[in-house]
């Protein structure tokens, strides 16, 4: 169950610190910092450092995001960044620009 | 579905920010900056903000340090904690709400009707907020305020209300009677 929801016409512009699970729906501009889970949904928005647990992406995310655990890229996923993580899946469909730096 | 609908904040998250939007809010958590959205604000007991907030209607059960500014309503639930001014079309303090600042009902272009509104709300809260005018004119606040008063102990129970109106009045009336006392002590303080 998220705690955290980020609704679908909801804009936050600044910086999300949680110590659960995230779900943006809408926008998020700035920082978002999650300890659990970061999901970001199909037609969400996110122009923020973004750094958690496990993440997937489904939206759009431009930023550098970081993972103590994996990272997913859905298929529909926009992502401009840097993603260091621990594992990182992409799915065909997703659209990636940036640096991948994984434990090798 | 409605949970699409709905931002929550949960409570282990802070926020430094600025959320506007569309939808309904509701905050467990913690928030700081500004709140500006269209829908229903609900906070939550467990919830700590620092912010003016701004929506169609205000649901407080937690902690606000900020002016709450609402299109339709402001209900202040048992645990709410609010510094700051309220204003609304209608506000409802529930007993054990507490409130400390300004409270304003109606709109600015309505009748004199809301004032016995403001009265209403303001003896059933802890910290009136007639303290911030009883200062500037001493005479024609106690006058503004008895009426309502009577008529709110009229409305309810005559106790209940008579014993909040007092208990809310009890700062005013020491002022008041200083004041006559001390208009010689003034007068000689002048001289």
């Amino acid at each position: 169950m998220a705690s955290t929801v980020i609704g679908a016409n909801i804009t936050i512009e600044g910086e999300v610190i949680a110590d659960e699970d995230v779900v943006v729906q809408g926008t998020v501009r700035g920082k978002l910092s999650a300890k659990d889970g970061v999901t970001v949904e199909s037609g969400a928005v996110v122009e923020a450092d973004v750094s958690g647990g496990p993440m997937t992406f489904a939206g759009q995310v431009t930023g550098n995001v970081t993972s103590t655990d994996r990272v997913e890229l859905q298929s529909g996923a926009r992502v401009v960044g840097n993603v260091k993580a621990a594992r990182i899946t992409i799915a065909d469909g997703a659209h990636f620009k940036g640096n991948v730096d994984m434990d090798v | 579905m409605a949970s699409s609908e709905t931002t929550i904040i949960g409570r282990d998250t802070r926020i430094r920010a600025r959320v506007t939007g569309a939808s309904d809010v509701e905050v467990q958590g913690h928030l700081e900056g500004e709140l500006t959205v269209s829908g229903e604000v609900r906070v939550t007991e467990t919830a700590t903000i620092a912010a003016d907030i701004r929506a169609r209607r205000i649901v407080v059960r937690g902690a606000v340090r900020g002016d709450l500014n609402a299109d339709e309503a402001i209900l202040l639930e048992e645990g709410a904690k609010v510094v700051g001014d309220v204003r609304a079309p209608r506000v409802a303090i529930a007993p054990g709400g507490l409130v400390k600042g300004y409270v304003e009902t109606g709109h600015a272009g309505e009748g004199k009707s809301h004032v016995g509104r403001i009265a209403h709300a303001t003896a059933t809260c802890a910290a009136p907020a007639p303290v911030r005018h009883a200062p500037p004119a001493p005479k024609s606040a106690p006058a503004k305020a008895h009426p309502p008063a009577k008529a709110h102990a009229n409305s309810k129970s005559a106790g209940k209300g008579g014993r909040l109106s007092l208990a809310g009045g009890k700062a005013p009336p020491p002022v008041v009677p200083v004041l006559k006392k001390g208009t010689k002590a003034a007068l000689t303080k002048r001289r």
